[in-house]
This record gives C-alpha cells, sequence and structure tokens, in this order.
C-alpha cells in the first residue's frame, strides 16, 4: 500500500485521501487479514485494544462483504472492518514485554526540549498515535508532559494528553496483565519518580522515525543556531568591539582636526561595517580588528567583553554623534556638516510650507 | 453514591469532614457505611499488604448501581513490582470500577494540634478524591495542584490541594452526568 502511493504522483485531492488511509508500517502490523485469527489482541490506533471476535458477511447496497468484527475490551464496542481494509487501518498487535520495558525506559529517560512550535507539534502527535506504535503513543505522553512543566497546554492538547495517555495504559496494562491503575503508577514512576529514587535506566529505543517536513527540518536548523552562536560569540564579535573600541579611543587622541576628518571617514566606515558584522564569516572581521586591540594592550583583560560586543556597536553611533557636535562648534566642520542639516530642513520646510495651507483653510470654513 | 467503609479506627471528626468534602467535590451524597474487619489474607510476608489482594478480599458493602466504594485502613500497601521498580502505594482503585482503596500509612502523623490534624484530613480527602477519580475513568493529571496528581510525585507539596483542577473536574461531571442513574 505505502509503495503505490510512492510510486505515482498524485494530486492533492489524492495525498489527502491517501493520507488518512495509508499508514506506514510500525512494528507488529498487520498487513494482511489473514494474519487474524478470532480471539487475537490488537490494537486499533487512536481507539485501544480490541479483540477479534470473527469474520461476518453482510449484504450491503447489493454487495455481499466480509467483515472482520472486534470487540474493544475496555467497553465493550464492537467494530466492523472490511477485510479489505485491515491491511490500511494501521492494526498492529498488543506490544510484547520487551517492547514495553523499552518504553519505561524512554519514558524514564531525560527529555531534550519539547516542541514549541504547536503546528509542527500538533503533525508529529498524531501521526506517531497512527503510525508510531506503542513508543508512537509513548512519545506523545512525554513529549507534552514535559511541555506541561513548561507551561501549561492549551485545551486541544490536554485532551490529546489525556487521550494519549488512555492508549498507553490500556496498552500496558493488557501487555503487563496489570489493572490499568497500576499501569498508570508505572508510567508516572517513571516520569516523575519520587524524590531519592533512581531509575535502573538502559539505553532507550530510538523514536520511531515519521515521515514528513518537521522532522527533516528540526534538527539541521537546531544544530546551525547552536553553531553560529557559539561562533559569534568566540571569534567574531571579540574582534568587532574591541577594534571598535580602540578605534574610537585612537581617534579621541588625535588632533580635532585630524579627528574631524577621521571622524568623518570613522562615520562612514561605521556605517559599512555595522551591516557587514552579522553576515560575514570570521575570515572577514578578524584580521582588521585584530591588529588595534595590540596596541592598547590593557583589553586582554576585556576577554570577558564579548557580552558587551552588542551593546558597544549600538553605542559607537552614540559617542560619534557627541563628537559630531564638537567639530559643528568649529569654523571648518560646519560647512561640511552643512550638508546634512540642509537635508533635515529640507523637509522641515516642506512641512510648515503645507501647514499654513490649513489653517488657511480652517480659516475659510 | 460514594459510602466509605473503614477497615480500621478513624476519628468521627475526620469520616465528617471526608463526607463533606467528597460532597463538594463530586456532587455526590457521601455517607459512612459501618467498620469491617481488615482481610488478613492479602497480607504479605514482609507484613505489608497487597494492594490488589486486599481490595479484591474487602468485605462487600450492599451498594447500588454507580454507587463507589471506598475502603480506608492504615496498613502499609504493597503494589506489584514494575519494570523500573515498585511505585509507592497510598492506594488502588479499579480504573472506572466501583470500589477504591485509601490507606493513611503514609500520611503525617495525625498528631493532636489543630493544625497538625487539619494537614492529615486535607490529605486523607486528597487521597479520596484521587482514587474515586479513577473509579470515574480519571487519569493521572500533570498539574501539582489537581487532586489527580501522583501522590509520590516530588512536585506535589507537604500539604497539596485536594481539589481537582478544571479538566478533571469536567471529566469527572461529564462521567457522572452519564452514569445509569
Amino acid at each position: 500500500m505505502v509503495t503505490v502511493g510512492a510510486v505515482r504522483t498524485p494530486g492533492k485531492r489524492e495525498r489527502a485521501e491517501k493520507k488518512e488511509e495509508e499508514v506506514p508500517s510500525a512494528g507488529g502490523t498487520i498487513a494482511a487479514s489473514s494474519d487474524l485469527k478470532a480471539g487475537d489482541r490488537v490494537v486499533y490506533p487512536k481507539q485501544g485494544v480490541y479483540r477479534v471476535t470473527g469474520l461476518e458477511q453482510k449484504d450491503i447496497a447489493g454487495q455481499r462483504l466480509e467483515f472482520v468484527r472486534m470487540t474493544r475490551e475496555e467497553d465493550g464496542a464492537s467494530v466492523l472492518v472490511p477485510l479489505g481494509k485491515v491491511a490500511t487501518i494501521g492494526l498492529r498487535r498488543v506490544a510484547s514485554a520487551d517492547d514495553i520495558e523499552g518504553v519505561f525506559h524512554y519514558l524514564g529517560a531525560s527529555y531534550d526540549d519539547p516542541e514549541l512550535d504547536w503546528k509542527v507539534r500538533h503533525r508529529d502527535n498524531v501521526e506517531r498515535l497512527i503510525a508510531g506504535g506503542v513508543l508512537g503513543v509513548a512519545e506523545v505522553v512525554k513529549g507534552l508532559h514535559s511541555l506541561s512543566r513548561l507551561r501549561p497546554l492549551p485545551a486541544k492538547e490536554r485532551e490529546l494528553y489525556d487521550s494519549s495517555r488512555h492508549l498507553l495504559v490500556n496498552e500496558i496494562s493488557v501487555a503487563l496483565g496489570v489493572p490499568a491503575v497500576i499501569a498508570e503508577d508505572y508510567i508516572d514512576y517513571a516520569l516523575m519518580p519520587p524524590a531519592g529514587v533512581k531509575l535502573p535506566l538502559k539505553t532507550p529505543p530510538t523514536p520511531v522515525e515519521l515521515k514528513g517536513p518537521p522532522w527533516k527540518r528540526k534538527k539541521p536548523v537546531a544544530a546551525e543556531d547552536e553553531d553560529d552562536l557559539g561562533l559569534a560569540e568566540l571569534g567574531i564579535d571579540l574582534g568587532a568591539i574591541e577594534g571598535a573600541a580602540v578605534g574610537e579611543s585612537e581617534e579621541s587622541e588625535e588632533g580635532e582636526a585630524e579627528g574631524e576628518k577621521a571622524s568623518a571617514e570613522g562615520s562612514e566606515e561605521e556605517a559599512v561595517p555595522l551591516p557587514k558584522v552579522p553576515p560575514p564569516a570570521r575570515a572577514a572581521m578578524p584580521p582588521p580588528r585584530v591588529a588595534p586591540l595590540p596596541k592598547k594592550g590593557a583589553p586582554p583583560a576585556k576577554a570577558p567583553a564579548p557580552v558587551k560586543k552588542a551593546a558597544p556597536p549600538a553605542k559607537k553611533p552614540a559617542p560619534r554623534a557627541k563628537k559630531a557636535p564638537p567639530p559643528a562648534k568649529k569654523p571648518a566642520p560646519p560647512a561640511k556638516k552643512a550638508p546634512p542639516p540642509a537635508k533635515k530642513p529640507a523637509p522641515k520646510k516642506a512641512a510648515p510650507a503645507k501647514k499654513p495651507a490649513r489653517p488657511a483653510k480652517g480659516k475659510k470654513k | 453514591m460514594i459510602r466509605i467503609v473503614t477497615l480500621a479506627p478513624f476519628d468521627e471528626g475526620d469520616i465528617g469532614f471526608l463526607c463533606k468534602t467528597l460532597y463538594r467535590s463530586f456532587g455526590i451524597g457521601t455517607e459512612h457505611q459501618g467498620d469491617r474487619a481488615l482481610p488478613r489474607k492479602a497480607e504479605l510476608p514482609d507484613g505489608r499488604f497487597d494492594a490488589l489482594k486486599l481490595l479484591d478480599d474487602a468485605p462487600p458493602v450492599r451498594a447500588y448501581a454507580d454507587d463507589k466504594v471506598v475502603y480506608l485502613t492504615d496498613v502499609e500497601l504493597a503494589n506489584p513490582k514494575g519494570p523500573l521498580g515498585e511505585p509507592p502505594a497510598w492506594g488502588h482503585a479499579l480504573q472506572g470500577g466501583e470500589r477504591a482503596l485509601v490507606s493513611t500509612f503514609r500520611f503525617k502523623p495525625r498528631g493532636v494540634t489543630e493544625a497538625s490534624i487539619e494537614v492529615y484530613r486535607r490529605r486523607l480527602a486528597r487521597e479520596c478524591i484521587h482514587f474515586i477519580g479513577h473509579l470515574w475513568d480519571l487519569h493521572h493529571c500533570y498539574d501539582a495542584r489537581c487532586a489527580m496528581h501522583p501522590s509520590w510525585s516530588p512536585s506535589l507539596p507537604d500539604d497539596p490541594e485536594f481539589e481537582l483542577d478544571a479538566f478533571c473536574r469536567d471529566k469527572s461531571e461529564r462521567r457522572i452526568r452519564l452514569a445509569k442513574t
């Protein structure tokens, strides 16, 4: 069934329909109706544990169809599944004791971080419940449980958490042959062990791999982010901060006239390097800014300064803005600085010109 | 109707407080059905009592459809060992069933001061609400302020709340409304 979908390239509607019908195979999946016998216990995804009662034939719309009758153990509800559909609804055997042990080791293991994007999380959880087997159900419970420690679950997810917990409890209860309340105690004993108890955990089984974009996106994105953060903190910013600081100090030490020129140039430089900082790699930024460091000598103590990186660049413009006024007081610079002010007043002039017009209208009224 | 059966001597004041609290929590009449003898068959060699067996062997009480029976005891209970160990037993219940068992063995001593008695009563009420919740098919809740939070959870305060959270209360009310009687 899965292969058929993979070979053809169906349209949107077809794909949507097949998504509902086709289910990736999980461990113990029943591939054909011939695998079922009366008395077998099977798990119907998102429904619970059923016991196969037998085969039945029924006349429906003039056709004679064969069905498998199953009864839910929990409440006795019965379901008729057409023989042809048995392979596509994701029926599977009740998990074995080994599988269940793996589930407990998974539940007891530490959980890195829950998925925070609710759309991705919802899609993953639904997929896991349908196709992930007992471990998939455990993943949903564990994921939502750890999310609930960060913030209360929204109503829909609270329901999903409760229903997936219900499914897990029932399957564990059936697989281990213990009452449901005891099975739930086992689950919570693994999820939140009492104070002072150390669980004898083994390596948990690998989570079920599901098809779909979220799984492919997750890990690489996380890895890149971490790398970027680490690199930026280590190399690039250090140089940038120190270099910038040195540049400013040097400029201040220089003569005023030179300083004016330098500031003018510096202001141009500032505008250029700032945007460059984020995108370029370590290679471009460090060399020019590492050079000024040794001049000061003292800065080596500024190793922790990386934290200030972000702030200094933002502050740079401020000090230069302060420097800008002094040159403005001098005779020479005003001419140079005249252009910027000239640009500013221009819009102001335009505005006042319009203002008088408005009051005039008002007066007319 | 919730029927309370004591398998050990309990203070009348405590039982009175419990009846009022259960009535307020579930909106169902609650009464003390009387004292019964503790079934000794469920005792294990180590002196503890098998929770499952004790509940099975508990003396029957006259009850009607949808009645819930809660047995109170003060003996130490034991749960069957699971894959990761034996979870501490504060009681036992038949999920969606009719009978539950609560033990006060792990409670803080009742003491004689008003404060300690209050804490004891609140804890008794909480555990009874918890196991009656299982009888209404409720599962454990992640919220430590809810009575359905596991009794041994490290995030549970010393004097925990003895009420259900909104989700569990809604669910239990739905179940009670759908009950046959």
